[in-house]
């Protein structure tokens, strides 16, 4: 079972100027010492046709960490506006908060974030090339979106994959692990969807 | 009888396999499948047996779910004391839950459902062993052990005092084991499986007592589960699934002799579950009828897979009720309330159903008290010692007694509305929230958080950030956050309220907040799918042009209008992970590096004690030195190569190890010194090592305050002579001072430091690095040395102890020799250890530990690892509950902190009460003499303390006076009056004062209670 479980993230300066940096307010629980660091990532979706422009806005390493609640602020700079397509910097795009633990991604609370112009005048006629100075960035704090994922948090990688070759079971477990699919619940039945949508997109 | 199906018990459509009632009756489990996951649901009672609370909305239904398993929950069962619950599942785990009371209703992130968990279930141990699924688990009587078994084919017994210790694992069936029992009495464990046979064992050994097949050998394999169930009288075990002439049965097994003469008949499927009546009845007397003391009986309540369920009692020939088509699917669980009137059954059709029967019906339940008696008169032991149903029956005859335990009640009340206030207070005060941590409020630390928190860069230039911990969790028994109640409440509600005022900035989203935690049909035709997903975007008002659902969506915040395909891609970005496969190539090498990483340390681990034990077993004086100072480097060296083989090095506490490798080393060279020495000539001509002069060495005396010494030999020649320095370096302040003769060990504590010399010498300096006596000429080498306050020890190498106090300049121990406890025997010294008082201890290889009394001259053995009274005491429930842990000393030292309570549970049920009683007071009455004679005089109130509890809880009146008397002694003052008024530095009146309300507690004393408090309040007056 997962070790750390995420109780809340508070969505801190928001909303605010698009140049203003990131901050979450990550609140998190574990159950037992961890052997090893937490790496967090902030990665804002740039523009959701490619995931070439996802950008990775920093990434921390959080530790140590003993059995307890704890919190922390994640803070993390704007994004590179050079690498956002002039097509999608006003509108609504996606910020994700990754939590890894020893490699391997237990949690994504995705937010949707619109970015749009405060001046009426700019917004009824939006330049070509866009003013990223004058956009404000809100996302859309009350509409967190939760993936999990299980993962193996034990330290003794041998014993497990001991397990793993005797039971066929838990492979099987682990693989639609490694890759969500069927039998993920809601999650699932979404992105199966999703799959296929980008797939149907893809031929048009 | 009456017969409820609550609908809302369900697990949305998916099977329930367990169900449980908690002892306390208030709540009860459900185990089985959940959506993506296994699933176990606690939920209250109270709807289930009144119509009122379950109309009422206010009442919650729900109170705790945990998805935590990964896959299926087959079993869920409380332990007797109520406060586990142990759950175990098809991904081969048992999980123990104890719920977290100071943290309050809470909803799980990211999930839109307002079902808020009413209580938190925490999973405090999990329990791996198993290679296959878990079919059952089962706590023993007094929850010493929980069984688990599985379709491995094996049962294990855990120590459920301390899990997660395996104390046995019963190997023998041969197909997936389906059931489990425990004897009320806790001699025996019984087991099914679907090998066609069902094994009794002993608790004793964990030996196989019994193996039954011939009622199962029409049996096929064909049930999911296999709960049998044994009687509460201990007499009856009834199987589940067997076969009598082709027909389905339940057998019943006779504890006297394992007969099976009789069965249940009359279903017409496989039976898969059986469950006594917590409860022995007795027939109701009618008034009129002349009925004779009827014979106390049992009621079994039987399920099936023909979906029907059945209650015996065991006095009628026939069934006192048969419910047919009571679901669509075939009975998994039943549990009875512990007034044994009440029944819930699951199935596999995902329902639940409740039963309600009246004492017209069953009969009348025995009391506890009667319940024990016939224990007592079967098996010659009660269950319950001392129950509180029989001291309530006890008259008080002493109005101190009375106000005493008025008192106490009050006490207890006050804590309670305390609490209550407490909690009430938080409530109101929500919105400010004045939780404090650290005695700072949480909001404060909160709004300075980012600046506050601790952020370093690791070597590769990484951000790494120290979390602030606002609560700890209490994960072990004995809760060390206890404490911290309010602080967690706090930050409940202050997270809590944060969300709040960002539902509030979001208001005109509201009505959007559950689009998308809340699980959507999977089924559902993939054409007609992508509709829920514009659904959503419409929700999320980003589409303010769509005209369908978005009327109040309109005005929200994010108006831009803005294309759908984009939104629909977002969605899997959301949950898909990317660039998957890279990533996870990316995993298997990082995990490559940890296992490589990991195997190191493990190397070392190995090769050190091995290494030892060639140096031991080799008679050459110089290898074993050589070896162990090799070592160290060794192990440095490959310290070194573990970090540069992280890829990403993150500062760990390697320099830690430095200091703690080179400390170890002297014991470690002299302990197979000593062996070699010992096998070789052993008794008369006792000879112990001497250090092998060193160049120079370092040794850590404490690390708070952070103290070492280090010693260079022959640094300096001045004028032809060598010189040697001694350093001190004490949390940053340094002393040193140069000798002339090669150093050959040193010691030290906060007060003095002490060095042995080449040339017999000894010499002491204080803690500023002042020499305190001239150099002390020994008449042999210097073995060992050691410090501890102002007192020096030595050992010599012809094995003769001294002690000095250094600060009085007197002698504690002279030349002592220690013939006494090593001679005879192939024993050598293992641990030395000298206590604040100055008292020198020797634990020998051998497991024994003596220290030496200076008063009366004599060595005392103090600790026996072998020592069977301390395997058999059983004083659990005489320990105090928050101190346990706390005690300290130099017994727990010596004697090891490992717990025999396993141990001791093991023992609980072989042998007789007496016995044990027996051995438990004079293991206490040891461990007392043994406190007293180190002087430490916490450890000697702690075993008082728990000894005094124990005479209280037995009844020992005879004992527990004279301890009185001892510690009042002579009210009047009487000049030929020997009386000490202390021991070990603690007032004897004050200890007594402490005993007193212990013995307050049972009322069977209270004549001693207030005898012994008159005379302290006429000490007082006086």
């Amino acid at each position: 079972m997962a070790k750390v479980q995420v109780n809340n993230v508070v969505v801190l300066d928001n909303p605010s100027p698009f140049y203003n940096p990131f901050q979450f307010e990550i609140t998190f629980e574990c159950i037992e010492d961890l052997s090893e660091d937490l790496e967090w990532k902030i990665i804002y979706v740039g523009s959701a046709e490619s995931e070439q422009f996802d950008q990775v806005l920093d990434s921390v390493l959080v530790g140590p960490v003993p059995a307890g609640r704890h919190m922390f602020v994640f803070q993390a700079d704007a994004p590179n506006p050079g690498l956002i397509p002039d097509a999608d910097a006003v509108g609504v795009t996606v910020v994700l908060i990754t939590c890894t633990y020893r490699g391997q991604e237990f949690i994504r609370v995705g937010y949707y974030v619109n970015n749009e112009y405060t001046e009426t005048e700019l917004r009824e006629n939006p330049p070509v090339k866009p003013d990223f100075s004058k956009l404000q960035r809100n996302i859309l704090a009350s509409n967190p979106r939760v993936t999990r994922f299980h993962i193996n948090w034990e330290d003794n990688t041998e014993k497990l994959e001991d397990a793993e070759s005797s039971n066929p079971n838990l492979q099987s477990l682990l693989s639609t692990d490694a890759l969500p699919s069927a039998s993920k619940g809601w999650s699932t039945s979404e992105n199966s969807l999703n799959v296929m949508l980008e797939s149907h997109m893809d031929c048009a | 009888m009456k017969l409820l199906k609550p609908t809302w018990v369900n697990h949305n459509g998916k099977p329930i396999f367990s169900v449980d009632i908690h002892p306390d009756g208030t709540k009860f489990a459900t185990g089985g499948q959940g959506q993506d996951s296994g699933k176990v649901v606690i939920w209250s009672m109270a709807p289930v047996l009144k119509e009122e609370d379950e109309k009422n909305e206010n009442i919650p239904k729900m109170l705790c779910q945990m998805d935590n398993h990964l896959a299926c929950v087959n079993c869920v069962r409380w332990s007797n004391n109520g406060v586990y619950l142990a759950s175990g599942g098809d991904d081969k785990l048992i999980m123990v839950w104890k719920r977290a009371a100071y943290i309050g209703p809470s909803t799980v992130f990211g999930s839109s459902s307002k079902l808020a968990n009413v209580e938190q279930w925490r999973c405090v141990s999990i329990l791996r062993s198993h290679s296959g699924d878990v079919m059952d688990v089962a706590w023993s009587p007094h929850d010493a052990w929980l069984a688990s078994c599985s379709v491995d084919n094996t049962v294990v017994i855990w120590n459920a005092v301390k899990f997660p210790e395996i104390l046995a694992t019963l190997k023998g069936h041969s197909g997936l084991v389906k059931g489990l029992t425990w004897d009320p009495v806790g001699k025996y464990i019984a087991s099914q499986a679907d090998d066609r046979s069902l094994k009794v064992w002993r608790t004793m050994d964990w030996q196989l007592e019994t193996s039954i097949t011939k009622p199962f050998d029409e049996c096929g394999g064909t049930t999911h589960v296999l709960r049998l169930s044994w009687s509460p009288d201990g007499h009856y075990l009834v199987s589940a699934h067997a076969m009598n002439n082709s027909g389905p049965t339940a057998q019943i097994i006779e504890r006297d002799g394992w007969k099976t003469n009789m069965d249940f008949v009359g279903h017409r499927k496989a039976v898969t579950v059986v469950k006594f009546n917590p409860k022995i009845f007795k027939k109701k007397q009618k008034n009129g009828s002349s009925t004779k003391p009827s014979c106390p009986y049992c009621c079994c309540a039987v399920g099936s897979k023909d979906r029907s369920l059945s209650v015996w009692l065991t006095c009628l020939k026939r069934p006192l009720v048969v419910i047919h088509e009571l679901f669509d699917k075939s009975i998994m669980d039943i549990s009875w309330t512990l007034n044994g009137l009440g029944i819930l059954v699951c199935s596999m059709d995902g329902s639940v159903a409740f039963l309600d029967f009246s004492q017209d019906e069953l009969g009348d339940p025995l009391s506890e008290e009667e319940k024990s008696n016939i224990h007592q008169s079967t098996y010659g032991k009660s269950l319950a010692i001392m129950t509180e149903a029989q001291l309530s029956t006890t008259i008080i005859e002493n109005p101190e007694m009375l106000k005493y335990q008025q008192r106490q009640q009050q006490q207890q009340m006050e804590q309670k509305n305390a609490v209550i206030r407490e909690a009430a207070g938080s409530a109101a005060t929500a919105p400010k929230v004045t939780s404090m941590v650290n005695g700072e409020s949480l909001e404060d630390i909160r709004k300075n958080l980012l600046k506050k928190q601790v952020e370093t860069r690791t070597a590769d230039g990484r951000r790494r950030i120290t979390p602030l911990c606002i609560a700890q969790l209490d994960t072990g028994d004995f809760s060390t956050a206890f404490f911290n109640s309010i602080p967690i409440s706090g930050s409940l509600a202050g997270s809590i309220m944060s969300s709040q005022s960002n539902q509030q900035l979001m208001s005109l989203d509201s009505n959007a907040t559950n689009s998308f935690g809340t699980s959507k049909p999977s089924l559902e035709p993939l054409a007609a799918s992508i509709k829920p997903t514009d659904d959503a975007i419409n929700k999320d008002g980003v589409n303010a042009t769509s005209a369908s659902a978005a009327t109040p969506v309109s005005s929200s915040v994010l108006t831009t209008p803005s294309k759908i395909e984009p939104m629909k891609a977002f969605d899997s970005r959301f949950t898909e992970r990317s660039k998957a496969t890279s990533g996870t190539s990316a995993v298997i090498n990082t995990n490559q590096t940890a296992i490589d990483r990991l195997k190191d340390p493990n190397l070392i681990k190995e090769n050190k004690p091995k290494d030892i034990l060639e140096s031991s077993s080799d008679s050459d004086e110089k290898i074993p030195i050589a070896k162990p100072l090799a070592l160290p480097k060794r192990k440095l060296d490959l310290e070194g190569e573990a970090v540069e083989k992280k890829k990403k090095g993150r500062p760990r506490k390697d320099s830690r190890l430095v200091p703690v490798t080179l400390t170890v080393q002297s014991p470690a060279a002299l302990a197979s010194d000593k062996d070699a020495t010992c096998i070789s000539a052993p008794a008369l001509a006792l000879k112990l090592p001497t250090p092998i002069p060193q160049k120079s060495f370092t040794l850590q005396v404490s690390s708070d305050p952070s103290m070492y010494i280090e010693v260079e030999n022959e640094m300096t020649t001045v004028g032809g002579s060598k010189l040697s320095r001694l350093k001190c370096n004490r949390e940053g302040k340094e002393w040193e001072t140069v000798l002339t003769s090669r150093i050959l060990t040193a010691a030290g504590s906060c007060d003095v430091v002490s060095v042995a010399c080449e040339k017999r010498t000894l010499s002491v300096f204080s803690a500023c690095g002042r020499r305190l006596l001239p150099p002390i000429v020994l008449h042999s080498p210097v073995s060992a040395l050691h410090c501890t306050g102002s007192y020096v020890m030595v050992l010599t190498t012809i094995a003769t102890l001294s002690v000095w106090d250094v600060h009085k300049q007197s002698v504690v121990v002279k030349d002592e020799s220690l013939q006494t406890i090593l001679a005879g025997s192939d024993t050598t010294v293992s641990q030395i250890l000298l206590t604040q008082h100055g008292i020198p201890v020797m634990s020998l290889s051998d497991g024994k530990a003596y220290c030496f009394n200076p008063s009366l001259s004599t060595w005392n053995l103090v600790s026996d690892k072998q020592d069977s009274l301390a395997q058999c005491a059983d004083y659990r429930n005489s320990l105090p509950s928050q101190e346990a842990m706390l005690c300290s000393g130099p017994l727990a030292i010596i004697q090891g902190r490992t717990s025999n309570s396993g141990r001791q549970a093991a023992r609980l049920f072989s042998m007789p009460h007496l016995v044990q009683q027996e051995t438990t007071l004079a293991y206490l009455e040891n461990q007392i003499a043994s406190a007293l004679t180190l002087q430490s005089s916490h450890e000697y109130r702690h075993w008082l303390l728990i000894y005094a509890r124990y005479l209280v809880n037995e009844g020992f009146e005879y004992r527990l006076r004279e301890l009185c008397k001892d510690l009042l002694g002579p009210v009047h003052y009487s000049a030929g009056s020997q009386w000490e008024s202390t021991v070990v530095g603690l007032r004897k009146r004050e200890l007594l004062k402490e005993l007193l309300p212990v013995i307050g507690q049972n009322l069977r004393f209270q004549r001693l209670f207030t005898e012994y408090q008159e005379q302290l309040d006429i000490l007082r007056d006086k």
